[in-house]
């Protein structure tokens, strides 16, 4: 990869605001691997659900409809 | 394959000459070729297996074995070919056949001279050259036979055994030997024709039941179905259901009434005439829209209430995110729960202790406001506000785009993904931020920090099952993160020697790989 894979110090202020605390110094790499692992999980299952509802690519539907699922899943 | 590739080019030669057929098969077919058009169908048929799947291949050899059955003679002395596939020593008569065609002029001329049948011949010679031509043919095939009878060949009873018994008494026979066969293949459709019927009856009591179920609102589905299936019985049961509705509960139509007077939800303000056109005309407009639309109002109304404003709110504003971007952003960062919870704060500084009844000026403003920001910084980052009143930007849309398609071509999709479905994802992404960020945030005050370290982060993972006794973060980190990242994650030594001590509290093994890995 050319660029950088992520903004380190966008996901740092996004977890910061939410949770109010400070984040060490590289948790926020662990926290952006739990991220990819939710995106993975979301853009399968959105696009098994794609496939189940016939159409031909990811759309809103699919993703929307997998959302609350893969969010579930995700909790801590 | 080698075997059935065999009969197939066979089947052509086997038409045209026997003594080619040596092999079992090849014996099989040829008889089904010159004997019966239905046998070159089944020929015919057979060309096709070798491109069928295994199972195809035996259900053809099932059926062109039943078809043999049924139409080889099955008398004990006039033994068919057919049969020959069947008996293991029909190698030994498809050999004497073929010796048999070498004896054909003797066979002829044996037959000929009989003095008996030369009387029957001779009342048969107006009907020879009709029936002769058959015989010639089926002495083709029985010729190992013929000279085992001597005396007794009467080609008339020949006919007789052949084109009299040939279909009647050997399929009975037969079909006390392969009962089960057959007798399946009979009656697999007659099982079919007498389901469907029964499943059709069955489908029309469970219908009736959902009928009667729709007079408690619970099927909406099957209700508008009903309706376009049947209008008569639609109608006289919907004007029993709103009979029934009226009486049980009147207060749903005054709810009904008055979130039309209201119409504070924008979906619902669309609909709703269309109810109000239905209640009159309902049962002689079988529309399937207005009844779920209007039923599930019904039926959910405590809940419903409160939750579908934050659901349309949401979707309206996501889709006019679509549109408009920037401005309705703002708004779909900020769930409507946390403008109140905000609302709330601010009417507390100011001492105004009545939520519900909050001036619209301040709500105004205070959306004002919100737009206001977001429209300003909505250039580079959509900024939204968390639940302790903290701005945030949301990640930059390209980063998710990038990975939602890596993952997208992992999984097997297509990399394409349109730009509602991005949107979408991007909140979802909001979403999981907020549930990991307040997770977080539990996982370190537990831990009586302020400060959201790593160990909070793979404790989190490990209740997500993502890190288990089988796989290490560090694994995790390695398949997914790049090399630079993971070089951020190894370069701290203290970082990592946290990861290890954190597995090896909870397993020993996986220190012992991380070490070996590191």
């Amino acid at each position: 990869m050319g660029q950088k894979l992520y903004p380190r110090a966008t996901v740092k202020k996004i977890v910061k605001a939410h949770s109010n605390c400070s984040i060490s110094k590289n948790a926020d790499v662990m926290i952006f691997l739990d991220y990819m692992l939710f995106m993975q999980n979301l853009v399968k299952e959105a696009s098994i659900e794609a496939k189940k509802g016939g159409e031909r690519g990811i759309t809103a539907r699919s993703v929307k409809k997998v959302t609350a699922d893969s969010l579930a899943k995700f909790k801590g | 394959m080698a075997r059935e590739s065999r009969p197939l080019d066979a089947t052509p030669r086997a038409a045209s000459a026997d003594p080619i057929s040596n092999f079992r098969r090849s014996l099989i077919q040829t008889p089904g070729s010159q004997r019966r058009p239905l046998g070159l169908s089944a020929s015919g048929r057979k060309i096709a297996p070798p491109t069928a799947t295994p199972h195809a291949r035996a259900a053809f050899r099932t059926i062109d074995s039943r078809r043999a059955a049924i139409f080889t003679p099955h008398r004990a002395r006039r033994k068919s070919v057919r049969e020959a596939r069947d008996s293991p020593r029909d190698l030994l008569l498809g050999l004497g056949r073929v010796l048999a065609k070498k004896t054909e002029p003797i066979v002829t001329s044996s037959s000929s001279p009989g003095d008996t049948p030369n009387t029957s011949r001779s009342d048969d010679d107006s009907h020879e050259t009709t029936l002769g031509p058959l015989h010639m043919s089926y002495d083709d095939d029985d010729e190992a036979d013929l000279p085992k009878r001597p005396r007794l060949s009467l080609p008339i009873d020949r006919e007789d055994d052949s084109g009299s018994d040939d279909l009647v008494p050997h399929r009975s026979i037969l079909l006390d030997n392969e009962d089960n066969f057959t007798m399946q293949s009979v009656e697999m459709p007659r099982r079919a024709y007498s389901e469907g019927p029964g499943g059709r009856l069955s489908m029309n009591s469970t219908r009736m039941s959902d009928f009667f179920n729709t007079n408690d609102m619970l099927h909406s589905e099957d209700f508008g179905r009903e309706s376009g299936m049947f209008p008569p019985i639609n109608a006289i049961e919907e004007e029993g259901t709103f009979t029934m509705a009226d009486i049980m509960s009147p207060e749903r139509l005054e709810s009904d009434a008055g979130r039309r007077e209201t119409g504070h939800e924008s979906d619902f303000g669309i609909h709703v005439p269309v109810d109000i056109d239905d209640q009159t005309s309902f049962v002689i407009n079988p529309e399937v829209q207005s009844s779920p639309v209007r039923q599930p109002a019904d039926l959910d109304e405590p809940v419903y209430e409160d939750f579908a404003p934050m659901e349309d709110a949401r979707s309206d504003s996501y889709d006019g995110g679509v549109d408009d971007g920037p401005d309705d952003f703002g708004d779909v960062g900020n769930l409507p729960d946390m403008e109140d919870e905000d609302l709330d704060n601010a009417a507390n500084e100011t001492t105004r202790m009545d939520t519900g009844n909050i001036t619209e000026t301040e709500v105004l403003t205070h959306a004002q406001r919100a737009e206001l920001r977001a429209a300003a910084a909505a250039r580079k980052k959509r900024i939204n506000i968390s639940k302790h009143g903290i701005q945030y930007p949301s990640l930059p849309p390209a980063v998710v785009k990038r990975l939602a398609q890596n993952f997208a071509k992992t999984s097997g999709a297509k990399g394409k993904i349109t730009p509602d479905a991005m949107n979408a994802i991007m909140q979802a992404s909001d979403w999981f931020f907020e549930q990991l960020g307040e997770d977080l945030e539990a996982y370190s005050k537990h831990a009586g920090r302020n400060t959201i370290n790593e160990s909070d982060v793979i404790t989190l993972m490990r209740r997500q099952r993502h890190i288990n006794s089988q796989t290490t973060p560090f694994a995790l980190a390695s398949r997914y993160l790049p090399r630079e990242l993971l070089q951020d994650l190894r370069m701290p030594p203290p970082v990592l020697s946290k990861i290890r001590r954190k597995t090896g509290e909870e397993a020993a093994p996986e220190a012992e790989e991380d070490e070996s890995v590191t």
